[in-house]
């Protein structure tokens, strides 16, 4: 039997070149980043700056800097603009503003920034979802916001919830000293763990038989049960000699409330310093989101526990308006799909309450739909019941797949009032950040959720006009005006409180003369029409245009000639359409 | 002078050896060059220093005033003096800025200021607001309380194009009225050229729309309603701070000047006393109290200053309205402003005084015929002052009436006034005032009730030629884009400034006040320090931190808002001394005035002959140290 050769089925065949793979989207065969950053590691800031410059040099276009201000350590606090100024100057497109790390242990969200703004660059041009996103908003990006913080947490000996502070020198114990009992790394090993003493016959807690690092409180019954151990406090000792151990650190605030929004002061919200926006970085960051009224998204990213956070902060101001609650709740309820064990949450309610949060200005004080995601959700160190929830499946996770890396075991020391204790615990880098292993995923998922919630951003079109004449001379212009986006144009938020401006909607035309103009409430009686009284040319939308919404304009004109339909609104890229009036 | 009445005579003596001129009215140029003065004069008592700059550039400056060496005696507790925070109250800074001169010129000749300036240290700024203060030297004359961010107010797409104005050319930015049937206001029927609002529940219809006086430059058809600043100063503060209001600026401390002052008082932790001559009072009316536990709502603790510390207000207020005579209560309200911040957020003890108001009541007799033999031994004359008018209202019973609610909306000077009280007929002075509500039988109770603004008016009248500049008798003008309207109303600063020989008496009366005040501050020692030998070297130490003083160590809202450091009571234990019982170190936040008390205890072991002694530390209430002595 004859059979074709493969060779000659071949040749029948055109060739085709196997596609050259370009950009990274988030596949693994065959593709290389331009610029490579190991996403398994946390960078202290002077090389997160290092990696956003990289990106900066490799993409100078579509990616520049600016520096808004200095932090109390007098290091620049840098805003990166991602923006194709081919399409646009970045202030005339909807913005999303992303920072991280504004409590200085909560450190990956810096990363985020970084990955989120390569994971742009790097799919740019490649990917059309990307190149259209990019061709169309701008994005500002600042990683450290506590940029201080940081730094002192990664040069210094910290736990996973010290370092939150920022470093102005503050009399947290009120004895006219600052700053002069810091908890002390008494053994020398870049942590501050705990301290325990054995004291026979006489503790709290005894030892897990089956793990001597593990401590066991002793039963509260009357089987006189003794146990042989308590704990005494965070690694340290009295530096002032006042009776207290560790009672004033470094810093001793929380620029997480300082921001102007049912701002309260520190004897009702914990840290929120004399007044709002005390601290200069936070200061510097509010004058620069108030100068950009195009931002239309914000995400702020924190760490940890696997949430996805909106507001309000605290349970007095209420509940946010329905119509922003429609959007807030699709784009929450995609995250929680996008990022497993993540739960979309209200602050006050599902957390604690907080006044001078950030996303609570950014929301209730200027109308910007916004959303802090805690990093980090512990469940995803295993489903798996035994491990969770435990101080002994944590070892076991530590034990074999950090090969025991996390966890300093209980050694001696002999303190200076205590006497004989042993110091131990976990590392700072175990708990609120992830495992190397798992910060990749960590960062994708989270940058990508910043896509779909600036995906969601407004944009505007302009459909086919219809001209209908009435008679007389008198013609009327029909057109639809539409956002195609899920993010209204004007919050309601800001529609109720006149935040901003309203959009405008405006008709010109050198031979037009425009009689009467409004927005239509009735899609089949061109009467029901709420008319503006004044100068009907220019519209003004306080509502702006809401989710998908498509609004209906009629003008009542006389004349003919070219005209123009132009509609602007702060948080939108223009749109226009041109037309001929017979 | 023996002649005059003896007590007459004792306070001419006084006013011979410190008699201040009256009060002047002074813009920025000549306001720095005054406070340089008074520095270049008393270099070894007074120090000049800038607080920061307005918005525009002029400077935000500070006067400390002391006596000499004020590092000898330890920490002196300081007093701060904050005049002309809202725009206008420019008379406020004039007065604030004779007491400076006053301080500074007195301390060689007046024992009362020695005591003072040797003992505490006073802080003036006499102008917190130059850049809104301004616009009294400029012409048209208008009240300017707006001096920063601007807003599009009318959401019309364009910030600031219709600001008040000199429409008619008199040289004041005053009022218009326009018949309108959407009008809210109408005449009042005891004096056409007073407003009142209309109350339909009444059966009454407005009949005027009420304007300042400008044009409808951008064809709205309302009136000045965009003005090109809206943020205040005043306004700015965070305690009370109203989001969404343009006045109240875009955050709290946006504004220059008040974050000047708030930087200030933060790095004078030496303050234990804040006296504020602005649009506040504390003094004349009544003050909300609230329960020094009264529970927070949804975390927010209710507004009002602490029962505690109103006790304590409250005799001061008493004390001021002793003093002073003052019954100008003031319209400011307290949200955004400095007094609130440093009560409710600085917990410091904050008197606040608007120094001057057109008055509501005549004055008693028995005041009328002190008044003119005072101002004439003070120098000052009185031009053109009419002889009080025949008593046809009473003497004014209800000085302690209750503050009406006489806010004023900001646009709108004519107020809508509470019912008052019916003028008594002669005679019954000793008449209990009713009520709104009370209808006693044999009262015309439907008889209209004067205005606020109407019994201004009268007053306006009595005064004399001098003072008609504060009222501009409605006229008719024609206005470009209403038509036919009338341009009148009280006239700007008419009820911020006082007639020209009042000023004196006011700026001395409020002189003598301030000098009491450095005696109040809260002052610690250490009132007794023993020591008992227990036996075998052990020695017990016994001492008591005591606070002489009117005002306690910490107002309750301190101890609250945790912003004034407490007293820090140590034992002195040398090397060869060890501590068997007690703490080293003692912080002491809760100590009453007048005599309160707080005992310590200590047990040490060490040599008999060894030295012992108890010290304490305050930043704001001075420092004190005993050495301990036996037990007698």
């Amino acid at each position: 039997m004859l059979v074709p050769s493969l060779a000659a089925l071949a040749l029948a065949l055109p060739q085709q070149e196997p596609k050259a793979l370009a950009g990274f989207p988030g596949l693994a065969a065959g593709r290389a980043p331009q610029v490579e950053i190991a996403w398994n590691r946390l960078y202290d800031w002077d090389q997160l700056y290092a990696h956003m410059d990289r990106l900066a040099a490799r993409w100078p276009q579509l990616l520049t800097m600016q520096v808004i201000g200095h932090s109390v350590e007098n290091r620049e606090m840098r805003v990166y603009t991602l923006n194709n100024p081919a399409t646009g100057k970045d202030g005339e497109k909807p913005g999303m503003w992303v920072d991280g790390n504004i409590h200085g242990n909560e450190v990956q969200g810096g990363e985020a920034v970084v990955y989120l703004a390569w994971y742009l660059l790097e799919n740019y041009g490649s990917n059309e979802r990307v190149t259209e996103l990019v061709d169309g908003n701008a994005f500002y990006l600042l990683p450290m916001v506590n940029i201080d913080g940081r730094a002192h947490w990664f040069a210094g000996p910290h736990d996973a919830s010290s370092s939150r502070t920022g470093v102005m020198p503050i009399d947290d114990d009120h004895d006219g000293l600052f700053d002069e009992d810091p908890p002390d790394d008494l053994d020398g090993d870049g942590n501050i763990t705990r301290m325990r003493k054995r004291v026979p016959g006489e503790g709290t807690h005894r030892l897990d038989p089956d793990d001597p690092r593990l401590m066991v409180p002793v039963p509260q019954n009357d089987k006189g049960i003794r146990g042989d151990w308590i704990f005494v406090g965070e690694e340290g000792i009295d530096n002032d000699g006042d009776g207290r151990v560790n009672e004033d650190e470094v810093g001793g605030y929380d620029m997480n409330r300082s921001w102007p929004a049912l701002w309260q002061p520190e004897h009702v919200q914990f840290g929120a310093g004399p007044y709002p926006l005390y601290w200069p970085e936070t200061r510097a960051i509010a004058r620069f989101i108030l100068a950009h009224p195009n931002l239309a998204a914000v995400q702020s990213f924190h760490n940890s526990g696997g949430m996805i956070l909106r507001g309000p902060g605290a349970e007095i101001y209420g509940e946010y308006p329905q119509q922003d609650l429609r959007v807030y709740d699709e784009i929450g309820k995609d995250g929680e799909k996008m990022l497993p064990f993540y739960r979309y949450m209200i602050i006050w309610k599902d957390l604690y309450s907080v006044f001078g949060g950030f996303v609570n200005w950014t929301y209730e004080g200027l109308g910007i739909f916004s959303f802090t995601n805690e990093l980090w959700a512990d469940e995803q160190n295993s489903p798996d019941k035994r491990v969770t929830d435990d101080q002994a499946g944590r070892l076991f996770l530590d034990d074999h797949l950090l090969m025991g890396a996390g966890y300093v075991d209980w050694h001696a020391y002999e303190h200076p009032l205590f006497g004989p204790v042993e110091i131990g615990g976990f590392a700072k880098d175990v708990g609120r950040v992830p495992p190397s292993f798992l910060e990749e995923e960590m960062l994708h998922r989270n940058a990508l959720f910043c896509v779909r919630h600036a995906e969601a951003m407004p944009r505007v079109a302009v459909r086919e006009p219809v001209v209908t004449d009435l008679g007389g001379g008198v013609k009327a212009i029909d057109v639809i005006v539409a956002n195609e986006h899920l993010i209204s144009t004007r919050s309601a938020v800001a529609r109720e409180k006149k935040i901003g401006s309203p959009d405008v909607i405006e008709l010109s035309g050198s031979g037009i003369e425009v009689l009467a103009g409004g927005f239509r409430q009735d899609r089949f009686r061109p009467e029901r029409i709420q008319l503006q009284e004044r100068d009907p040319a220019r519209l003004l939308r306080e509502a702006g245009l809401g989710p998908r919404e498509e609004l209906r304009v009629r003008w009542i004109v006389r004349g003919s000639g070219a005209a123009t339909i132009r509609v602007r609104a702060e948080k939108a890229r223009a749109a226009e359409r041109s037309i001929q009036v017979p | 002078m023996p002649l005059l009445p003896l007590p007459w005579a004792l306070s001419v003596a006084v006013a011979a050896q410190a008699s201040p001129p009256a009060p002047e009215l002074v813009d920025h140029a000549h306001l720095s060059s005054e406070i340089a003065a008074i520095a270049a004069a008393h270099p070894d008592l007074v120090q000049r220093n800038k607080l920061g700059e307005s918005r525009s550039g002029r400077a935000l400056e500070v006067l400390r005033i002391t006596g000499p060496a004020p590092e000898k005696d330890g920490k002196r507790p300081a007093l701060l003096l904050v005049a002309n925070l809202d725009g206008p109250r420019v008379f406020a800074s004039a007065v604030a800025l004779q007491h400076a001169r006053a301080l500074a010129d007195g301390y060689a000749t007046n024992e009362a200021v020695k005591a003072l300036l040797d003992s505490t240290v006073v802080y003036v700024v006499p102008r917190a607001n130059p850049d809104a203060a301004e616009a009294r030297f400029l012409t048209p004359r208008q009240e300017q309380h707006a001096s920063g961010t601007g807003v599009d107010d009318d959401r019309d797409g364009r910030a600031g194009e219709d600001a008040p104005a000199d429409l008619d050319g008199d040289g004041v930015v005053a009022w218009l009225r326009v018949k309108d049937p959407d009008g809210e206001w109408r005449e009042d029927p005891t004096d056409p050229r007073a407003l009142v609002k209309a109350d339909r529940n009444k059966g009454e219809a407005g009949v005027y729309v009420l304007w300042p006086e400008g044009r409808d430059a951008d064809g709205d058809e309302k009136v000045a309603e965009d003005a090109p600043l809206d943020a205040r100063v005043d306004k700015n503060f965070a305690a009370g701070w109203e989001q969404h209001t343009p006045s109240a600026g875009l955050f709290p401390t946006d504004e220059p000047e008040t974050r000047a002052l708030c930087d200030f008082v933060l790095g004078h932790p030496e303050l234990a006393l804040v006296l504020v001559y602005d649009a506040q009072d504390s003094l004349v009316g009544e003050v909300k109290s609230v329960g020094d536990d009264a529970p927070a709502v949804k975390r927010v603790p209710p507004e009002g200053v602490l029962e505690s510390d109103a006790k304590l207000l409250g005799e001061l207020a008493r004390r001021y309205k002793k003093a002073t005579e003052s019954t100008a209560k003031g319209e400011g309200g307290e949200r955004g402003t400095f007094s609130r911040w440093c009560y409710e957020q600085r917990g410091l003890f904050t008197l606040s005084a608007t120094l001057w108001d057109i008055p509501l009541e005549e004055k008693k007799k028995e005041e009328k015929k002190d008044e003119p033999a005072k101002d004439a031994a003070a120098g000052a004359e009185k031009p053109g002052e009419a002889p009080p008018p025949a008593a046809a209202e009473k003497p004014a019973a209800d000085e302690k009436k209750p503050e009406a609610a006489e806010m004023k909306p900001e646009a709108a000077e004519m107020k809508e006034e509470p019912k008052e009280a019916e003028p008594k007929p002669e005679g019954e002075a000793g008449e209990k005032k009713g009520d709104k509500d009370d209808k006693k039988g044999g009262k015309k109770d439907d008889e209209p009730k004067p205005s606020d603004d109407a019994k201004r008016l009268k007053w306006i009248d009595g005064a004399g030629a001098e003072e008609a500049w504060r009222f501009r008798p409605w006229t008719a003008f024609q206005h470009p884009e209403l038509g036919p309207v009338e341009i009148g109303g009280l006239t700007p600063y008419a009820r911020l400034e006082p007639p020209a020989g009042e000023g004196a008496t006011i700026a001395q009366k409020h002189f003598e006040f301030l000098l009491t005040l450095g005696a109040l501050l809260p002052r610690v020692r250490v009132s007794e320090c023993t020591r008992e030998t227990l036996g075998q070297g052990v020695i017990r130490v016994t001492a008591v931190v005591q606070n002489d003083s009117f005002l306690p160590l910490l107002s309750r809202s301190a101890r609250r808002t945790d912003t004034v450091r407490p007293a820090k009571v140590r034992l002195v234990l040398p090397a060869a001394g060890k501590l068997l019982g007690g703490n080293v170190q003692e912080l002491l936040s809760e100590l009453p005035g007048s005599g309160g008390r707080k005992e310590y205890k200590w047990l040490v072991q060490g040599p008999d002959a060894m030295e012992l002694g108890v010290a304490v530390e305050t930043d704001h209430a001075g420092v004190a140290f005993q050495k301990a002595e036996v037990k007698p």
